[in-house]
């Protein structure tokens, strides 16, 4: 399975990605220098902490950053096209289409004043040329895929008689409307109730492979990543710092970040009597610190660390690192071996 | 017993099926609106008034304009059976000139309130959504129509049209394209406003992720749900235009051909002692319909407002 993985052909692979956002305090590089690739029928974990720069990622592969936000470098290639490259016409074509997403909060993804029957059968008309009639039986048969009870009668609801796990559903049924090849799922469940959140995650697992689609999750919850990705990218202040399947990132991850994330992450197993927290907090992202971001904050940081930004190495085959004492340094996992599956 | 039963749950039933159907926006809104006692009767009286201005020719007693106590030397009478607001000093029956003032009324009311609310939803929309170099521009010309005077400038206008072409060009027309020119301004910032809090909602982000065109985005999108913000500004505009009107036509700049309760105030300044009538219903009239859009708007905007919800 993973050597399967390992062959098989990419859907997107983002190179050198930079975003920034000229603010009247200075250029905010949100995203500097992303590269990451997601292949086909896989889900890439893309995790950080807040301001890491995941969302600006996603966003940028739409095409959709909201201003002052540009990008400034970079290729997107999806399907061997480069959407940097295509015009505002182009990428209108794609969204939706090829490329669906999914956001953070349903209660404000969804517009008040429509029905749901509404906003479903808007998008699939806009992509797809079919009548109101047959736009309205997909949507039902959307609604049936994502589990919804009775959705001939909840498809005329609007969205304020809908409850958050509803709504979510809601959303996927409409980023899946006009079956995308790729689903970004911008902290999909963040904002819904634990038990909300498992049957969501659990539905878009089994859609995403029912429907041999590629997805990108974007999140902060080790603990939702761990359930969900085939791979994960680290993001730290805008770049990356490690990219390995979720097994190594787990159990043997490389880069220091990584490893204070996976402290942090509350566990019953290990039975910690108190929280684990990185020291300080992210970089200002205007006049973000020389060399590795990471250093002011890294136990391992060398003053070597503050001079070169270190490249990203990929020191096992599919195990990408940036850092420059990774070679030097031993990083033992929180979660322990891997033995212990 | 067992009947009672079957009833009990075709009840529920018909209730499911209600509210199967989805409740929107509107049927919430009308439900708070429903409540309004004040509203209510503001919609009341702008109904009658609709409703004089409809039928004028059947309620009003004498034709446009006659002079019906004019030969039988009734000038200036006081309210009575046969004239029910009394007679003027010309001999016009009080009543009738204010039943036909209604239709006037409402002629400036709703067109000078549609040219300025079309002026004011497209700068709103157009500013708010593009922002940048497009807003600056629109709200800096906005900003000068918010500090010319307004009736000042409207009266010389008027004036202005008057001398350059024959005497009553446009009449009542032109009366209300001159408000509605010069009153859109602060609505479009009022409307702005709103778009740039639509605008950075998340489902205008989602609808542009599932690859909605600008157009869609501000027609479907962005309009709908400032939709309720542009109902009560217009009817609040209506109230303000029919009072402008009154005044326009009070000062003595309004159409001379057409029959306007500001003008019916006018000509009763001068015997405001001898004889109230003139002045009075007219003016009550024009309270009293001011007065209904008033309460009419701020039942709207209660009602609207999807902040307040029971």
């Amino acid at each position: 399975m993973e050597l399967n993985l390992m062959t098989q052909k990419e859907i997107l692979r983002i190179e050198n990605l930079k975003t920034y956002f000229d603010t009247w305090a200075g250029i905010v590089k949100a995203v500097d220098g992303v590269s990451l690739d997601v292949r086909e029928g896989e889900t890439l974990g893309l995790v950080g902490e807040s301001g890491s720069g995941k969302s600006v990622t996603a966003l940028s592969i739409l095409g959709i950053v909201p201003r002052p936000g540009k990008i400034m470098d970079g290729r997107i290639i999806y399907k061997g096209q480069n959407l940097v490259e295509k015009t505002e016409n182009e990428l209108q074509k794609i969204r939706g289409k090829e490329i669906g997403y999914i956001f953070q909060d349903p209660a404000t993804s969804l517009n008040p004043v429509f029905s749901v029957a509404d906003q479903l059968t808007e998008v699939i008309r806009r992509h797809q040329t079919v009548t109101k009639k047959e736009a309205l039986e997909k949507a039902i048969e959307l609604f049936r895929l994502v589990d919804i009870p009775d959705p001939e009668i909840k498809i005329w609801n609007f969205p304020h008689q809908l409850s958050g796990g509803m709504k979510q559903r809601m959303a996927v049924a409409r980023a899946l409307s006009c079956q995308p090849s790729l689903l970004l799922a911008d902290e999909p469940t963040t904002n819904l109730d634990v038990t909300i959140q498992a049957q969501i995650l659990q539905l878009m697992k089994n859609l995403k492979n029912s429907l041999g689609m590629s997805m990108i999750l974007i999140t902060h919850d080790m603990g939702v990543v761990a359930g969900v990705a085939d791979r994960i990218t680290v993001l730290y202040a805008g770049r990356v710092c490690e990219t390995a399947d979720t097994k190594t990132i787990f159990y043997s991850p490389r880069h220091p970040y990584t490893k204070a994330l996976l402290t942090a992450v509350p566990s019953l197993v290990l039975k910690k009597e108190k929280l684990e927290v990185i020291p300080g907090s992210i970089p200002n992202l205007i006049e973000p610190p020389s060399g590795c971001r990471f250093h002011p904050r890294c136990e391992y940081a060398q003053t070597k660390c503050a001079k070169k930004i270190p490249p990203l190495v990929e020191i096992e085959p599919g195990h990408y690192v940036a850092c420059i004492r990774a070679s030097e340094i031993e990083i033992k996992s929180p979660l322990g071996a891997e033995a212990n599956e | 017993m067992k009947r009672k039963k079957s009833t009990k749950s075709d009840l529920s039933n018909q209730n499911e099926r209600k509210r199967s159907k989805g409740v929107s926006q509107w049927n919430i809104a009308w439900r708070r609106f429903k409540k309004n006692k004040a509203a209510l009767a503001g919609a009341l009286v702008i109904g009658f008034v609709f409703f004089l201005a409809a039928f004028d020719s059947l309620i009003a007693p004498y034709p446009p304009n006659a002079l019906p106590a004019f030969y039988q030397g009734e000038t200036r009478v006081s309210p009575s059976l046969k004239y029910l607001f009394g007679t003027d000093y010309v001999g016009h029956d009080v009543f009738s000139q204010v039943v036909y003032g209604a239709r006037s009324a409402l002629y400036v009311g709703f067109g000078a309130a549609a040219i300025a609310m079309s002026l004011a939803i497209l700068v709103g929309l157009v500013s708010g959504f593009y922002g940048g170099l497009v807003d600056n521009i629109l709200m800096r010309i906005t900003e000068i129509f918010l500090v010319i005077p307004f009736l000042l400038i409207l009266l010389v206008f008027l004036q202005v049209i008057n001398a350059v072409a024959p005497s009553g060009v446009g009449g009542l027309s032109m009366v209300a394209i001159m408000i509605g020119l010069f009153s859109w301004a602060s609505n479009a910032r009022i409307i702005r406003g709103e778009v740039l809090r639509v605008k950075e909602s998340e489902f205008i982000e989602a609808s542009k992720s599932l690859g909605a065109s600008k157009r869609r985005i501000i027609f479907r999108h962005i309009f709908p749900n400032v939709l309720h913000t542009i109902i009560v500004l217009t009817t609040l505009m209506i109230a303000n235009a029919i009072l402008v009107e009154a005044a326009v036509s009070f000062l003595g700049f309004g159409d001379p051909n057409a029959i306007t309760w500001g003008q019916q105030l006018q000509k009763a300044n001068e015997a405001v002692k001898e004889a109230w009538w003139e002045g009075v219903f007219p003016g009550l009239f024009i309270t009293l319909l001011v007065l209904g859009f008033s309460l009419l708007g701020n039942g709207l905007r209660d009602a609207l407002d999807p902040r307040l919800r029971e």
